[in-house]
């Protein structure tokens, strides 16, 4: 629901379906019906935020209860933003079109570094005071969780407080706790503080950072009885989990435009450089009779015709072919189709495709990370050379004749010979397609290479290395450019520039924040996206903050160094961080979970994969 | 297996989707709605729909229409209408269903009631505007195509009109051609008045009947 002021720049603006909700399935309250407004911010354009699933499980979640009405927001493409500014109209909710001043609490999913300009810039534009501490009253509360939250110190001084770990408990608690903070006319202060002592809330202001003369942290103390160390909280049975039945259905075209189901939390597999990979261990299966249930609800309930199984490795799910039988006895008849995105190289078996391939061809993506067999032991990807080659063969000989391949580059202990090896590698596939024998007939292969720069961060074994240098990175994607020989390989490679930026926020520390606030003031938005991205202008932000980017970029850490995130737990023990990372420098790898148990620490939540009987075991 | 028309209301929020948008908005709710719909046999079938015209982003449709094969002859029409709306949001609603009685290519006259007003400027004299520029006994604008600008004269594709003075707004009645061969955009004639005036206008848009060239309502 829009008003008239928004309605007038509708037709001035692209793809103005974007600001006015109105969808199917968008959940409209009575404001004088709810207690507690809560506006669930995405810190990207409508067509980013509107596909991802954290958002749409806490929508609904949050709407689930009566007494809260939680509504969307998202920000504003630059030419609306700019009418928006010129006419004074507020960010506005999609919902009731309520500017975000009139809600309870604004939250932000943080799901990337290069989005908190966004964040500051959405409050700027919702007449929401930035700083934490100008925001006085119990009101407006501003409040992040994510995957990013892991790091909260480059925003720390604008979040009052971050939900740590998974939501969908510890969320409604603080809620909870508002409301009753404001029957009783409590201060915001006490409420934060009695925050706090909910497990998995992380309030920066109950904390007092010291640091030596080198720069590095010297002490972290809390405050007014904030715990020493802020626990994670995570759904430990995931088949009890709350699960949408419905989506909010988008009008104009969005970038994941189909219905995704949850099949399992966590990663069994422990790649060195993959934080999402520590961040929520241990891994939690659902079972098929759930996922299949709650697929059939949501597709019955959206009327999408396709159907994402999410995950964090499709095919490491440990019933996976009973599964997709499962779903293909309705899929098919209903015209729905399947998609299996993150497939392991070694996980693509004849079984799976041929389950996936019954209602529509998608498109084939590997990540083997690493050109070379030594470098991808660094990492721990487990993927061997003739086991990419196995499945391209069988990928090809079922039809297929594109593969997109994606790599890293700067990984640690990498050299020029590595980097080649990742053209060697994509001319190995281009190969292999010839050598099918049964391959498609009169086509040729396109295989498309990907190389982003990896970005060391937090609870990931490689959180102490230092990022390649800019100049370094153009050299490896020369490189790799200069040993491409066939026009059948297309290479692609991400922008070395916002690479580093995101590795300065990734492990950056409070005094960033003075350098974030610089940038709202000057209007920085969309820093992920290149038509607004402007590196030269953060380093003149830098230097006039008289911060060294390159400290938190380029710097190998030492291992006794306190790092500014070393207060939060998320079940991985540093101890076990570092051993990794010692193995990572002598090439071993680390096996699975279901392999073997290497102690990490998750353990201690009682649930998941660390209780299932393992092979070795039986 | 029958074709028939689907009438429906295109407003509100969903007025400001595109004609892409609205496309794949009925697709999923034809295929949310169980409708025994005619699907394209192809790689990945889905429902079988075509509009006799779309209709431009930002403009409401009163009496829009959608073309479908029903598989089965004797599904009811008021089934179609329920279901269908129960899977459609509240700005696309569907008020009509009929058999096809003209071809979707007959169709070749619009009519629309264009509102139209200006923060600045009082209703009297955006009425003496308007008049002035239909007086005119060619409206040529520059109108971009496939092998750049070229110069047209729109005053030929307005069949006729009517203006009056309101409170806050001047309202027109406009008949224009429509349909695959002479289509006229009525943001055409806006973008017109502006470029005489100088003025950027509100104009709220709807359209609301379609016509064939013997002037017969469409059905």
């Amino acid at each position: 629901m829009v008003s008239k002021e928004v309605e007038r720049l509708l037709l001035k603006v692209q793809k103005p379906g974007r600001y006015v909700g109105g969808e199917l399935n968008a959940v409209i309250k009575d404001k004088k019906q709810v207690d507690l407004r809560f506006a669930f911010c995405f810190p990207d354009t409508y067509e980013v935020g509107m596909s991802h699933l954290g958002m749409k499980i806490l929508y609904s979640l949050f709407n689930s209860v009566d007494y809260i009405w939680c509504e969307r927001v998202f920000a504003p493409w630059m030419d609306m933003e700019e009418l928006m500014r010129e006419k004074g109209i507020p960010l506005y909710a999609l919902e009731s079109g309520d500017p975000l001043s009139d809600f309870d609490f604004i939250g932000f999913t943080l799901q990337y570094e290069l989005s908190y300009t966004n964040v500051l810039n959405m409050l700027r534009l919702g007449n929401i005071p930035i700083l934490s501490r100008d925001r006085t009253e119990l009101k407006n509360i501003v409040v992040a969780g994510g995957p990013c939250a892991c790091n909260p110190e480059p925003i720390a001084d604008f979040i009052d407080l971050f939900f740590i770990g998974e939501g969908e408990e510890v969320d409604l608690e603080v809620m909870e706790l508002f409301r009753a903070c404001r029957a009783d006319g409590v201060s915001k202060a006490e409420f934060l503080r009695r925050c706090a002592e909910i497990e998995g809330v992380y309030v920066p202001s109950l904390y007092e950072v010291d640091y030596n003369d080198d720069g590095t942290i010297k002490s972290f103390t809390p405050k007014d009885g904030a715990p020493q160390v802020i626990h994670k909280r995570l759904m430990k049975r995931m088949d009890e989990s709350f699960y949408p039945d419905n989506f909010v259905v988008p009008l104009v075209e969005i970038v994941h435009d189909r219905a995704v189901q949850e099949i399992f939390r966590g990663c069994i597999r422990g790649c060195r450089f993959c934080q999402a990979g520590f961040l929520y261990r241990p891994v939690r299966e659902k079972s098929p009779e759930v996922i299949d249930a709650q697929c059939r609800a949501l597709c019955e309930n959206t009327g999408y015709d396709e159907v994402s199984l999410s995950s964090l490795s499709s095919s490491d799910y440990s019933r996976i072919v009973p599964l997709l039988e499962r779903l293909t006895e309705w899929t098919g008849e209903e015209k729905v189709s399947i998609s299996l995105p993150s497939l392991r190289v070694d996980g693509f078996t004849d079984e799976i495709m041929n389950r996936i391939k019954t209602v529509r061809k998608s498109g084939l993506t590997f990540a083997p990370e690493a050109g070379s067999q030594r470098l991808r032991d660094v990492i721990n990807k487990n993927v061997q050379h003739d086991e990419l080659m196995q499945t391209c063969a069988t990928a090809f000989a079922g039809g297929w004749t594109t593969v997109k391949l994606y790599f890293m580059i700067g990984l640690p202990t990498e050299t020029l010979d590595d980097v080649a090896y990742i053209a060697h590698l994509g001319q190995a596939v281009v190969d292999t397609y010839y050598n099918t024998p049964n391959h498609a007939k009169g086509k040729s292969v396109r295989v498309t290479v990907s190389a982003s720069s990896f970005v060391p961060k937090p609870f990931t074994p490689f959180q102490w290395e230092p990022q390649d240098t800019i100049p370094l990175l153009h050299e490896k994607q020369a490189h790799i450019k200069e040993s491409i020989t066939t026009k059948k390989i297309t290479f692609n490679y991400h922008d070395a520039d916002t690479s580093f930026l995101e590795a300065v926020f990734a492990r950056g520390d409070r005094r960033l924040c003075r350098a974030m606030e610089l940038a709202c003031e000057r209007g920085f938005h969309f820093d992920g996206w290149s038509d607004c991205f402007d590196l030269s202008k953060w380093l003149e932000i830098f230097e006039e903050c008289g911060i060294d980017p390159a400290f938190y970029a380029n710097r190998r850490r030492s291992f006794d160094e306190i790092l500014p995130w070393d207060h939060l737990d998320y079940g991985v023990s540093k101890a076990f961080l570092k051993k990794e990372c010692e193995k990572a420098y002598g090439g071993e790898t680390t096996p699975h979970c279901r392999l073997k148990c290497s102690g990490c620490g998750a353990a201690k939540y009682g649930e998941g994969v660390c209780f299932e009987k393992r092979q070795d075991m039986v | 297996m029958k074709n028939v028309r689907i009438w429906f209301k295109k407003d509100y929020e969903c007025r400001y989707i595109s004609h892409l948008d609205l496309n794949r908005a009925m697709l999923r709710a034809l295929h949310k709605s169980k409708i025994p719909i005619w699907h394209t046999e192809g790689f990945n079938p889905h429902p079988f729909a075509t509009f006799p015209l779309p209709l431009s982003l930002g403009f409401r449709g009163v009496n829009e229409c959608m073309d479908v094969k029903l598989e089965d002859d004797n599904y009811s029409f008021e089934e179609i209408i329920t279901r269908l709306n129960a899977c459609l949001p509240r700005g696309i609603q569907v008020f009509k269903v009929t058999e096809a009685v003209m071809k979707a290519g007959k169709v070749a006259f619009a009519d629309f009631t264009i509102r139209l007003s200006h923060p600045t400027t009082s209703t009297k004299t955006i009425l003496a505007q308007v008049q002035a520029l239909f007086d005119k006994e060619a409206i040529v604008i520059e109108k971009r195509s496939k092998r750049g600008l070229k110069e047209v004269d729109i005053r030929q594709g307005i069949r006729s009109y009517e203006i009056r003075e309101c409170f806050d707004f001047v309202e027109m009645h406009l008949v224009l051609s429509a349909g695959s061969s002479d289509n006229l955009n009525p943001n055409l004639i806006i973008a017109a008045l502006e470029r005489e005036t100088g003025l950027e206008y509100d104009a709220d848009i709807t359209r609301n009947d379609l016509y064939n060239s013997d002037f017969e309502l469409f059905r």
